[in-house]
């Protein structure tokens, strides 16, 4: 009930005004975002349609402008998106201004500065590499910090309102802000060897764990509950009309807030657990269905008896298409997450495909359909043209179903043709380059569908911009009771009260997070109780952990995984399946989570050096049709040698077994390794001074992935013998 | 590999913790939000993004923030 329509006596209204200058900020750093995070979007789509478009500069290979383009879409994008429609709305729905005008600011230049920061770095390589957390350690201090700002400012506002009820949006946004930050303080801990270099705390399959449980949630409380909050005010401004079903939108807050952190453990359950623990993993996968269904029919429902405003108005068509996406892409992701089904699209095209139903069909469309409303709003005019805004709709919907067929296409045939057996139990398939080749016309396809995308989007800036070019800006000042005792009606339900104390309230909706968490998150950080250390398995050596690094460096997870699955075809086509034992010294790990190249868990030792000297110069050299991008410049980069002890003694720290002298002795050792390299490669006619550069300490690294595994096997089966020799004797 | 490591985890009382707080939870609200009581409240504040603060000329109340 509004404070103002309310009976105060004597009492006087308070007059007060919105910021909405930063909300401006916000939106004019969101289109300008938005289009840097499309244009990256389409370059990396063109390089896996054809190689040459990685124009041989390391910054601007694939390997490394992925990285840049998922944090741009996410944080940059999205996030300056959320800032935007939190600041307006939250202001409306409290009935007061901001609390602070000087944190508002810091907020936004901080958060500015910090995609300013990502993309000043990812493009020359320095990253974590770990997906969607590739930012290194002091912007990740960075992000926490203005992640405080924008609490406190929250909050603040909240502790000053004149409305005594939280609307169910702003539920939404206080489940973000504390989820987002549990989320990336644990994902995050990683120890610096310097001012842009650390390696995660956690190792092998821990990290894992704790990675895939940041990665599920972040797509949950970064790319979801902020736009249901958004959606939950936004739709009905647009329309002028209450959400359809208040009572369902409470459930579907707290159904979605238990359900959703705790749905994450079916990434765990996938071939993972006893029966029973599969079983529930499926039904609470299943029930994730509920609340998301349940906001989008509440969502949609709102449009009751004004649906002819989706033929009218450009952002009740944009808001009513994003719906219907969320309801799509919120389907197919619990049917990803059942085990028959992930064995299938696990690693193919499927998966990107369903990620940008999400994020174009749900966070561009929602965030354009907010644009559309908020411009004129906050320029005090109207939209420039409604005709631009339809075909801006039609490109993007084009666009994007282009971009979701051609990846089903692709990600199921490539699941086929690399499972496919013939009789004798052999592949059908074996070169994996034939799966490649067989693609690429739907690359092409995704590529050309991007650009649709890309094209409504400038259609859109150009919209928005001539609308706020033809606004004026007033100074609007508002009036509203202060809230007392006597805002709240009597005989009040103890949750009415509740929602009068906002402080109580986030803490429930902590627990309510935190207990989905425990299920997922404490096995995480308790798994390196349970792996089993075996002997076989050594740390890399100095040269080797240079050469991870490499790896690591030009983002070569962004297409080849390092985990064998327990299938009967990748066995055959890779080796033994993998074993949490390989992976203790892995810090960070690096399974990947697609295979546009083949999987690389048994790739030490398979090829000579020369062949991956050759691979790295030019892979059609030796894989014709192979889409990789050549790597020119590791064979100008001189190996730090020097550098090489620091590295070791973090990882030191991190528990990896490295004594002081294997370490004081790192750079000998390094050179050494290099030197045995570099004689085969100068006995194929390669110059002798090749000894010293970055592509040896690759090939060293690539050649002793798996390696040890193959003792261990051996190990096992010598045991085994020994075992039945005693017992005959 | 995770199936190893989470086979020998030794808590199984975890998720049967947080099933019986979920049911229990889910309960509790499913019967507070459809609590015939409720509904005319939650009509009112359905309607509060709707319900804009007046405007007014600056400077004719008192000024607050």
């Amino acid at each position: 009930m509004s404070s103002v329509t309310r009976d105060r006596g004597s009492q006087s209204p308070e007059t007060f005004s919105y910021d909405d200058t930063i909300v401006k900020w916000f939106v004019i750093a969101t289109v300008a975002w938005g289009a840097v995070a499309l244009l990256l979007g389409v370059t990396i789509a063109f390089q896996m349609a054809h190689w040459k478009v990685n124009l041989d500069l390391p910054w601007l290979t694939f390997g490394r402008l992925r990285p840049l383009h998922t944090n741009a879409a996410i944080f940059a994008f999205c996030g300056n998106a959320i800032f935007a429609g939190i600041y307006y709305s939250h202001q409306r729905l409290l009935k007061a201004r901001l609390y602070s005008d000087l944190l508002s600011k810091i907020h936004f230049w901080g958060w500015q500065l910090i995609i300013v920061s990502a993309a000043l770095t990812l493009p020359f390589g320095i990253t974590t590499g770990k997906e969607y957390a590739e930012l290194e350690w002091p912007i990740d201090i960075a992000i926490t910090v203005i992640w405080v700002v924008f609490a406190v400012n929250f909050f603040g506002t909240i502790i000053r309102r004149r409305e005594r009820h939280i609307y169910v949006a702003i539920w939404f946004y206080i489940a973000t802000i504390l989820t987002v930050a549990v989320l990336h303080i644990v994902n995050s801990l990683e120890l610096p060897v310097s001012f842009l270099k650390s390696y995660s705390l956690y190792a092998g399959v821990q990290d894992a764990l704790v990675q895939w449980w940041y990665g599920h949630n972040a797509v949950a409380f970064f790319l979801t509950t902020p736009f249901l909050g958004l959606m939950y005010y936004f739709i009905p401004k647009a329309v002028n009309r209450p959400v359809y079903s208040y009572r369902l939108s409470i459930i579907h807050f707290w159904s979605l807030v238990f359900i959703y952190i705790w749905a994450g453990p079916h990434h765990l359950l996938y071939t993972t657990l006893p029966e029973w623990a599969q079983t529930l993993g499926m039904v609470f996968s299943v029930m994730l269905w509920m609340p998301s269904w349940g906001g989008m029919i509440n969502g949609l429902m709102t449009l009751r008896g004004v649906w002819h405003k989706v033929r009218t108005e450009p952002s009740v068509r944009f808001m009513a298409t994003a719906l219907t996406f969320y309801g799509m892409a919120t389907f197919e992701g619990p049917l990803l997450s059942i085990k028959s089904v992930n064995a299938i699209a696990h690693f193919t095209d499927w998966i990107p495909g369903h990620v940008h139903a999400g994020t174009i069909g749900w966070n561009y469309m929602l965030i354009a359909g907010i644009l559309f409303y908020l411009v004129p709003k906050l320029w005090n005019t109207e939209l420039y043209s409604k005709k631009l805004g339809h075909q801006q709709f039609w490109f993007a919907t084009i666009g994007l179903v282009m971009y979701v067929v051609s990846m089903w296409i692709a990600g199921i045939s490539q699941s086929l043709m690399w499972s496919a057996m013939d009789d004798a139990g052999k592949l059908v398939y074996p070169n994996f380059v034939e799966t490649v080749i067989k693609i690429t016309p739907m690359y092409w396809m995704r590529a050309i569908g991007g650009t649709f995308v890309l094209i409504s989007f400038v259609m859109m800036i150009f919209n928005l911009y001539k609308t706020a070019k033809s606004g004026k800006v007033e100074e609007i000042t508002y009036e509203a009771y202060p809230i007392d005792d006597s805002s709240l009606e009597p005989n009040a339900t103890p949750h009415r009260v509740l929602e009068g104390l906002p402080m109580i309230f986030s803490v429930l909706s902590l627990l309510a997070i935190l207990v989905g968490s425990a299920i997922e998150i404490v096995p995480s950080l308790l798994a390196d109780q349970y792996v089993v250390k075996v002997s076989a398995i050594k740390p890399y050596s100095p040269l080797e952990l240079y050469g991870r690094d490499i790896y690591v460096k030009e983002g070569c997870y962004t297409c080849h995984s390092q985990t064998v699955r327990p299938l009967g075809h990748e066995v055959v086509r890779y080796g033994k399946a993998s074993t949490a034992a390989e992976f203790v010294y892995d810090h960070p790990f690096q399974w990947g989570s697609k295979r546009t190249g083949p999987d690389l868990a048994r790739v030490g030792g398979k090829y000579p050096h020369m062949w991956h000297y050759k691979h790295f110069w030019d892979p059609r050299e030796v894989t014709a049709g192979s889409l990789m991008p050549r790597y020119h410049w590791l064979f100008d980069q001189k190996i730090p040698f020097n550098d090489i002890a620091p590295r070791m003694r973090v990882m030191q720290k991190l528990g990896v077994p490295y004594s002081d002298e294997e370490i004081q002795g790192a750079s000998l050792s390094a050179r050494t390794q290099a030197k045995e390299i570099a004689q085969e490669l100068v006995q194929s006619g390669v110059p002798a001074k090749i000894e010293n550069m970055d592509v040896v300490a690759l090939i060293a690294y690539i050649q002793r992935i798996g390696v040890d595994y193959g003792s261990i096997e051996d190990d096992l089966v010598a045991g085994d013998q020994e075992t039945v020799v005693e017992e005959a004797e | 590999m995770k199936q190893e490591v989470l086979r020998a985890w030794d808590m199984p009382w975890l998720p049967i913790v947080a099933l019986i707080l979920f049911v229990v939870f889910f309960g509790a609200y499913v019967f507070w939000a459809y609590r015939k009581k409720n509904q005319t409240l939650f009509q009112k504040i359905s309607m509060i993004p709707l319900e804009d603060a007046p405007q007014i000329k600056k400077g004719s109340h008192n000024e607050a923030r």
